[in-house]
């Protein structure tokens, strides 16, 4: 939620609930983190800690020594011995997910208290830490195979490129006698050798002449109509007959019958019924609330955000299943809130940030993307998840009473991401990266051909960049201390001097020293700059994984055109409360404080912040 | 679900297995030769007791393993005999039961399938189906010649024990629908012929022996009929039993 986007609705008349919040209380822009990403941001949300404390700087994290990338939050990994026999392999021990996320979450300080606290898809928290009370991950999920998901799209159409793409597969198939043989796919079998993806079969019959099909996933039949999505449908995978099975759900689209087959299948989300890794505490909770609001998207970042921008999903398909998503957690909302009696009620909706993202272009008639026809459609699709919000508020407002405490927050706010700055370009062509042979630019590899034995600095994540540091690059040769603090100060200069010949603008309005911006035992961990970029600008897609395209700038042609992974003074969040927010500035760090302190609990050592309600943070 | 939040079909699933599990008893009793079953058992023991007594002699646990393993046998079979007594009541016993317990009826505004099979992949196109009030169908009629079958979509606005007829030809098959909740016989599929196959799937009289028309089938919900973590009928059912005999001492 963006505070001037919510303040543009509230004046036009389109939020009355969350204006009546802030005449009751108040309504303050909440300083988000640095950098405004996601993962860091609920980090320092949980935790009352930034980066330095709890550790996660960024989506993407590198292994200093080998420069290999992973996803910050989490690590899941299958058994790591095994005995081989055959084409099998009998693991000796079981696989394991790990939160990477460090420092204490707010809600486990409140368990030690004896308050309850119900927790619900708060992003960061996959696996989710040890609690007593209800708590159910969020973004940072994966899907059944391991992934932060990945599609399938079935098709007969010999000009779609078969084979990977960014967020999914696209996979051939014939249609034989008006039948489609085809598999969905599973998670990896570690129990085989080379640990294959786990296949179940599945048939689909179309229609000779009507745009409908007949699909059937083991022993379940359903029908589907040309444009119409199936509910969640559960499928088995066999790992080792008989022995191991894992369950996942997931959702058909028949996007098409005739002249060509296309059928979308979702990624294959973890059955909450039956969790094959662990997704809630008590374990037993996601279960429980399937039994009572049905089947739900388990995987954090519910919305095919990936199908979109790669064309296998329409702007109106895409926002069907964005709507399904919303849909399931109010009715999840509607189950769970009405029992809240007394300590901490968390709810996350995550329909706001993933469709700002994805429809910010059909909203600003500035963006590269935007286009009048599509405009017309689907221009007020973020409004009108907005308008949602206000609904969901609407039913909490008459239900709180004078002791009860609400806060309304978002971890960022948004603005247009309408060019890309190819940072590891920018570093190449400014001598900083150098590569082993001048035509060694192209590859998609994370940076492959870099000579790192003559290379100084590297972009990384989102808003990353690195000193190819001595003692902690396997290959650094720039010396800690004056060395890496001079060529610090020098890229800064640079960067901050970059302007965009095609809008005037400055493309980086603000970075940050490491050292400077983070407090913590994790401090040194992550990137040695953090690079702000203007409202407009953001890292393009190749540079966050350590390519190199062509331009230094470029026009996001991508439907993710909104964004907020730039200059974190630029994005700030929300916050709205029923009671008075003393302090001016109010920041995610202060959350954790604020919850604790409405309880009378200090605040954990480590933690930054301060409660919002108190006189003191006005000062600041 | 009862309306207090009782698992009525569970329930019913635990009380027919304490009526049976002591029936059982009962036939096991006086079907089965008690004394050659005390005799196998006390053959057991004694070979069970020379494994532990003489541990340390390799030709000893070799021979009471085989013993062992003859002994089980005869015990099995001993048991066998009463088994043939109940095995026809029982089968006919759960095949009822599954027409009660086995599905739900198909929830009111909730999409369900009916499938027409038919012998011809040729005369797919003359099929029709015909809906009585408060049904429609939500989707074309999925045709599908590689399995001889038509597929509709349908969807039932009121709970009711409805008769859909299907149109082959010039003539009209029957098949019954039931939609709404609680217990209720269901039969899943009309065949024509096939016995055997009626017997254990369908409650409804075979369909025309005219061969139009193979089968009529309605897909209805699985019933979960958990219980303490036993979702089986037979897992009830044994376990009562055996917790009889041991009580009986059979």
């Amino acid at each position: 939620m963006d505070p001037q986007l919510l303040h543009q609705f509230m004046r036009e008349g389109k939020m009355p609930n969350f204006a009546k919040l802030e005449a009751q209380g108040s309504f303050r822009p909440l300083t988000t983190s640095i950098p405004p990403q996601s993962p860091v941001a609920w980090s320092n949300l949980i935790t009352g800690m930034n980066a330095g404390g709890h550790g996660i700087f960024d989506f993407i994290h590198r292994d200093p020594k080998t420069l290999a990338l992973y996803f910050s939050a989490s690590r899941v990994e299958g058994p790591k011995h095994a005995i081989h026999l055959g084409n099998w392999e009998i693991p000796l021990g079981g696989g394991s997910a790990e939160q990477l996320r460090k420092g204490t979450a707010f809600w486990q300080i409140l368990d030690q208290h004896g308050i309850p606290n119900t927790i619900f898809r708060i992003p960061s928290n996959f696996p989710p830490v040890s609690a007593k009370g209800n708590t159910l991950s969020g973004m940072g999920t994966p899907d059944l195979r391991g992934t932060y998901g990945t599609f399938s799209f079935y098709t007969d159409d010999p000009t779609a490129a078969a084979g990977s793409v960014e967020g999914g597969q696209i996979i051939p198939v014939q249609v034989e006698n008006s039948r489609v043989m085809a598999n969905l796919i599973g998670p990896d079998n570690s129990f085989r050798k080379g640990s294959p993806a786990a296949l179940e079969a599945f048939s689909v019959a179309v229609d000779p002449v009507e745009s409908a099909a007949k699909i059937t996933v083991q022993d379940y039949q359903f029908v589907l109509r040309e444009g119409e999505w199936s509910d969640w449908v559960r499928v088995e995978f066999q790992l080792v007959p008989f022995f191991g099975n894992v369950k996942g759900m997931c959702r058909f689209y028949l996007k098409q019958a005739h002249p060509r087959f296309q059928l979308y299948v979702s990624p294959m989300n973890i059955d909450p019924a039956s969790p094959a890794l662990p997704i809630s505490t008590p374990a037993s909770y996601s279960r429980f609330l399937t039994d009572e609001a049905g089947e739900f998207h388990s995987q954090g970042i519910a919305e095919d955000t990936k199908a979109l921008s790669d064309g296998v999903l329409d702007d109106n398909e895409y926002l069907q299943q964005s709507r399904t998503v919303l849909a399931e957690h109010r009715r999840i909302f509607d189950a769970e809130f009405p029992k809240f009696k007394q300590g901490v009620f968390f709810f996350y909706f995550s329909s706001l940030d993933l469709n700002s993202h994805m429809f910010w272009r059909l909203m600003d008639s500035k963006h590269p993307e935007y286009d009048a026809t599509l405009a017309a459609q689907n221009g007020s699709a973020i409004e009108s998840f907005y308008e949602q919000m206000d609904q969901v508020l609407g039913e909490v407002l008459p239900r709180l009473d004078d002791q009860t405490t609400l806060l309304v927050l978002s971890d960022h706010g948004f603005a247009p991401y309408n060019r890309s700055f190819n940072l590891n370009t920018w570093l190449m062509n400014q001598g900083y990266i150098k590569m082993k042979s001048a035509a060694s630019a192209n590859s998609s590899e994370p940076f492959a051909n870099v000579d790192w034995t003559q290379s100084r600095a590297y972009g990384l994540g989102l808003n990353g960049l690195y000193i190819n540091l001595r003692g902690r690059e396997s290959n650094g040769i720039v010396e800690p201390g004056m060395a890496a603090a001079n060529l610090m100060a020098e890229i800064r200069t640079k960067l901050l001097a970059v302007r965009d010949d095609k809008t005037k603008l400055p493309v980086i309005t603000r970075i940050d020293l490491a050292s400077e911006a983070y407090q913590g035992p994790y401090a040194r961990e992550g990137p040695d700059l953090l690079v702000g970029y203007n409202r407009g600008y953001r890292a393009g897609w190749q540079t966050i994984l350590g390519a190199f395209p062509a331009d230094e700038l470029e026009d996001n042609a991508n439907p993710w055109s909104g964004d907020h992974c730039m200059d974190y003074t630029l994005v700030p969040g929300v916050l709205l409360s029923n009671r008075k927010i003393a302090a001016g500035a109010p920041a995610l760090t202060d959350i954790a404080p604020t919850i604790l302190a409405e309880f009378g609990i200090a605040k954990a050592q480590g933690m930054i912040g301060e409660s919002v309600f108190q006189r003191s943070k006005a000062t600041h | 679900m009862g309306s207090l939040g009782v698992n009525v079909p569970a329930i019913i699933v635990l009380g027919i297995s304490i009526v049976i599990g002591l029936v059982m008893v009962v036939v096991f009793r006086y079907a089965s030769d008690q004394k050659a079953i005390h005799v196998a058992k006390n053959h057991l023991k004694a070979h069970l007791l020379a494994l532990r007594l003489f541990q340390d002699q390799i030709p000893v646990v070799m021979r009471s393993y085989g013993r062992i393993m003859l002994a089980t046998g005869h015990y099995l079979r001993l048991a066998f005999k009463p088994l043939l007594f109940v095995i026809v009541p029982m089968t006919f016993l759960i095949v009822q039961l599954d027409r009660y317990l086995g599905s739900a009826p198909v929830p009111t505004g909730q999409p369900f399938l009916m499938t027409v099979h038919m012998p011809d992949s040729n005369a797919l196109n003359d099929v029709s189906l015909s809906l009585p009030d408060g049904m429609t169908t939500t989707a074309p009629a999925v045709h599908v010649p590689s399995e001889n079958q038509v597929v509709w979509r349908v969807v039932a606005e009121r709970s009711g024990r409805y008769v859909v007829n299907v149109q082959a030809s010039d003539q009209i098959f029957s098949k019954q629908v039931v939609v709404g909740s609680g217990l209720s016989r269901l039969s899943p599929a009309r065949l024509r012929g096939q016995l055997w196959e009626r017997f254990f799937v369908s409650a409804e009289p075979a369909l025309p022996q005219n061969k139009l028309i193979d089968a009529i089938d309605v897909q209805y919900p699985d019933r979960s009929v958990a219980f303490a973590g036993f979702e089986s009928l037979l897992c009830s059912l044994s376990g009562c039993r055996f917790s009889f005999q041991e009580y009986l001492g059979n």
